[in-house]
């Protein structure tokens, strides 16, 4: 075992990167080539026209049988998915939608194309997300909807979330993006609040190319979002106003359905993945692995740690010797979205505890180009910086 | 003695069994479908402006002959993007005839809609009806359509715009390939959106492409489509994610190589038409309008009802009952609140009544071929010889 005890076995300063291509936190699965081709002659024989798109039909039940709901809408992207989920439940007349901060880049102007203003709200600083509580503090007389969003290991606490909603009166959507596969008390994640979002994005564990899908037990609902999607617009003579052409594309809907037929394989080497991963950072000193809720159903796809006080790097370096030897590891969801240049307008409170989380977590490389035996090198390159890292700091300064 | 029993509305067998409509809808040959999909899974890199979307993007700009392509989802979120770049608020000229997919992409904007009349005979905007139109009004902007192929007189727009101070950009939708002298639609304006969905000439399945000159605007888009392939970093209010797969660039590149064939072929059922319709009363193929090179893709024909003997509406449905579906122009309020709509707008438009109601798209299709145009003209005769009895037959004579 290489210890790296030299600052000089280090890429950041000069050695052989660890990788020799990128391992990054991208998913980016591979469907079943046949499958796809399988699907894709379908969608090859009927043709594009209006009305008869066999693909996404199939897709969309599937879907909707995966996710143990009525209704699903596929669209060309889980963003306009979501932004059209917000348009389609908002309260009419009132202004505000309650996203946390501690998210996804984008999620906020996301809520401005739904031609609304963001309310940022507070985090749990346990599971790292939207709690009843965080979102009851931001509820005003001008809010009309609560986005539940799940964070990338495990879920919020959604049952919560509806009562809160029940009790209020005030919509509720998810952006379940992260959390496809998961259960919350054992009931599957897509028939909570009124709609449930989600990301075909290559990156996503449903890997359709690019992609998204609404899932619903309210049938007027799926038919608004459909119609506001474009159902009825593209060689067509007339569209709900509103709509956009946010259709899903059919070679992306055969995508997507051989990812839905492998997820089984896949969600079992992310956990054999993501056992590595425990084990090897068990005694990695300074690292806080967040661990899946398997009490549940879970993906295993996101790998996620703590650096704890304990740590001997900044978290800004950790993450340029980390690039350096090729693990494009991302920082998790820093800078909150309150803290970016916007000039659309917002509303947020005090978010001090979201400030602070934001400094603390980092992503690890994961997916399907990650081996279980590249975990292990991760785990004991991470110990190597644990145990030298000051070594590294120290080095660090004196060359800059 | 007529013979309306040949006809499906009175009894007879459809023309075709399926439905044959407007619209390309070509795809790759099986062999090459497989071909350009296992390159792709080998190579394993799906999205996030992609290698083939790069292709695409530098191949598109060689063939139009513009400095900067941007290659987008789909042609919607194309035309909201350039709205959004050029940062129009107040009002847009679009014409009254406009189709919703570009109309609704203003909901999508800070401005409102200004509907214009159109030319009655080319059914496009002209500089002097434009003109009439923004005399007192806070506008920012013109959204002209090129539609089915042809173009407006793009120059005269241009003038106008320059004049003005505002801006001025296309959908091209239908346009990919047609040319307005040595020039390809692609480079007028501030930016025209030219769409690749599957009823085009070349086919992403769906698919946008904004071509600019404007180096400032391309690099704007490119940073509002996504984080990925946007070049120099400019900030921008909001992003798109409007990205476009290598699923899609894969596909139109395929399209792209085969395109002049697409358009030959196109151009050979045209012909067919052209040929056909010419010795039929009534009706005319309408002549190309501030194009000199069509792509051939859309069949434009005017019907006088008099001279044909039937009325348009009702052409259309016999049409429908022999599985022959057909395009209509259309002039109304749009769906939703019509505070943008003036009252009574179909007599302030005269132009775009008088263009739509006298419309007809007939069907050019990858899926059609020139016997199959001839058998359509060859029913359309027939159910113009036999005009009156079909109208007496329907209770609804001209």
């Amino acid at each position: 075992m290489n210890s790296r005890a030299d600052p000089e076995d280090y890429a950041f300063f000069g050695a052989k990167p660890l990788f020799d291509t990128i391992r990054s936190t991208s998913n980016l699965v591979r469907p079943d080539f046949a499958r796809f081709l399988e699907y894709s002659r379908q969608f090859l024989e009927a043709g594009n026209s209006p009305g008869g798109q066999p693909v996404e039909r199939l897709l969309e039940q599937r879907l909707a049988e995966f996710h143990h709901t009525q209704h699903c809408v596929s669209l060309c992207s889980g963003f306009w998915a979501l932004v059209l989920a917000i348009k389609a439940v908002a309260l009419p007349g009132r202004t505000e939608v309650i996203i946390p901060s501690l998210t996804y880049r984008r999620l906020a102007d996301l809520v401005a194309w739904a031609g609304l203003v963001p309310h940022f709200c507070e985090v749990d600083p346990d599971r790292l997300c939207i709690t009843a509580k965080t979102a009851r503090q931001c509820i005003s007389e001008d809010t009309a909807l609560i986005v539940g969003v799940h964070p990338i290991v495990n879920c919020c606490d959604a049952e919560g979330l509806e009562t809160l909603s029940v009790e209020t009166g005030i919509p509720l959507l998810f952006d379940s993006v992260e959390s496809v596969y998961e259960t919350i008390n054992h009931r599957k994640v897509g028939s909570f609040g009124l709609a449930e979002c989600f990301s075909l994005h290559a990156s996503k564990l449903l890997n359709g190319f690019e992609g998204g899908y609404v899932t619903t037990n309210n049938r007027s609902l799926a038919d608004r979002i459909g119609a506001l999607g474009g159902d009825l617009l593209v060689g067509a003579d007339d569209a709900p106003e509103g709509a956009m052409n946010a259709r899903q594309n059919q070679v992306h809907a055969a995508m997507a359905l051989a990812a839905l037929d492998g997820i089984e394989q896949q969600v079992d080497s992310n956990r054999r993945r993501y056992y590595r991963y425990r084990a090897g950072l068990a005694d990695v000193r300074g690292l806080r692995l967040l661990e899946f809720d398997e009490t549940d159903q879970c993906s295993y796809k996101n790998i996620v740690v703590e650096l704890l006080d304990s740590w001997p790097i900044s978290r800004d370096f950790t993450l340029d010797l980390l690039h350096k030897e090729n693990m494009l590891c991302r920082p998790y969801y820093s800078p909150p979205l309150h803290k970016r240049a916007m000039t659309y307008p917002s509303v947020c409170g005090d978010l001090r505890l979201t400030e602070r989380l934001a400094e603390r977590f980092l992503t690890l490389p994961c997916g399907y180009f990650v081996t279980e035996d590249d975990v292990g090198q991760i785990c004991e390159y991470l110990h190597s910086l644990c145990m030298h890292g000051a070594a590294l700091t120290a080095r660090a300064a004196t060359r800059s | 003695m007529t013979e309306l029993h040949r006809l499906a509305l009175f009894g007879g067998t459809p023309l075709f069994d399926h439905l044959v409509r407007p619209g390309q809808q070509a795809m790759p040959d099986w062999t090459s479908y497989e071909a350009i999909f296992r390159d792709i899974f080998d190579r394993q890199y799906y999205t996030n402006h992609g290698p083939l979307v790069q292709s695409l993007e530098r191949r598109l700009a060689e063939y139009l002959d513009v400095e900067h392509v941007i290659c987008m989802t789909n042609e919607f979120i194309a035309l909201v993007s350039v709205a959004h770049a050029l940062c129009l608020g107040g009002r847009i000229v679009i014409p009254a005839n406009c189709p919703p997919a570009t109309s609704r992409t203003l909901d999508w904007t800070a401005a409102r809609p200004l509907y214009c009349d159109v030319d009655s005979e080319t059914g496009l905007l002209t500089a002097s009806l434009v003109e009439r139109a923004i005399a007192d009004s806070q506008v920012s902007a013109i959204l002209a359509v090129n539609a089915w192929g042809d173009a407006c007189a793009v120059a005269d727009l241009e003038a106008l715009a320059k004049r003005k101070a505002i801006s001025l950009y296309f959908d091209s939708a239908q346009g990919l390939g047609c040319c307005i002298g040595d020039r390809r639609l692609g480079s007028f304006g501030n930016a025209e959106v030219i769409s690749l969905h599957s009823d085009n000439v070349l086919s992403a399945i769906e698919g946008g492409v904004i071509c600019t000159e404007n180096g400032d605007l391309a690099a704007y888009l490119r940073n509002m489509r996504s984080s990925y392939g946007m070049g120099r970093s400019v900030p921008v209010p909001k992003t798109t994610n409007g990205r476009m797969s290598e699923a899609q660039a894969a596909l139109a590149l395929f399209g792209l190589d085969h395109l002049d064939q697409r358009i030959a072929q196109s151009e050979r059922i045209f012909r067919t038409f052209q040929r056909g319709i010419a010795a039929i009363p009534g009706l005319a193929v309408r002549a190309f309008h501030g194009i000199t090179k069509s792509n051939y893709q859309n069949l434009i024909c005017v019907i006088d009802e008099q001279l044909f003997g039937l009325r348009r509406d009702l052409l259309v449905t016999v049409l429908r009952s022999e599985n022959i579906a057909v395009g209509v122009g259309f002039c109304r309020a749009p769906s939703g609140p019509q505070k943008d709509w003036p009252d009574g707008a179909c007599d302030t438009f005269p132009g775009a009544r008088r263009y739509s109601a006298r419309m007809i798209e007939l069907p050019i299709s990858s899926k059609l071929t020139e016997a199959d145009a001839a058998r359509i003209v060859e029913r359309i005769a027939h159910i113009q010889a036999n005009a009156q009895a079909i109208g007496r037959r329907l209770a609804q004579p001209v």
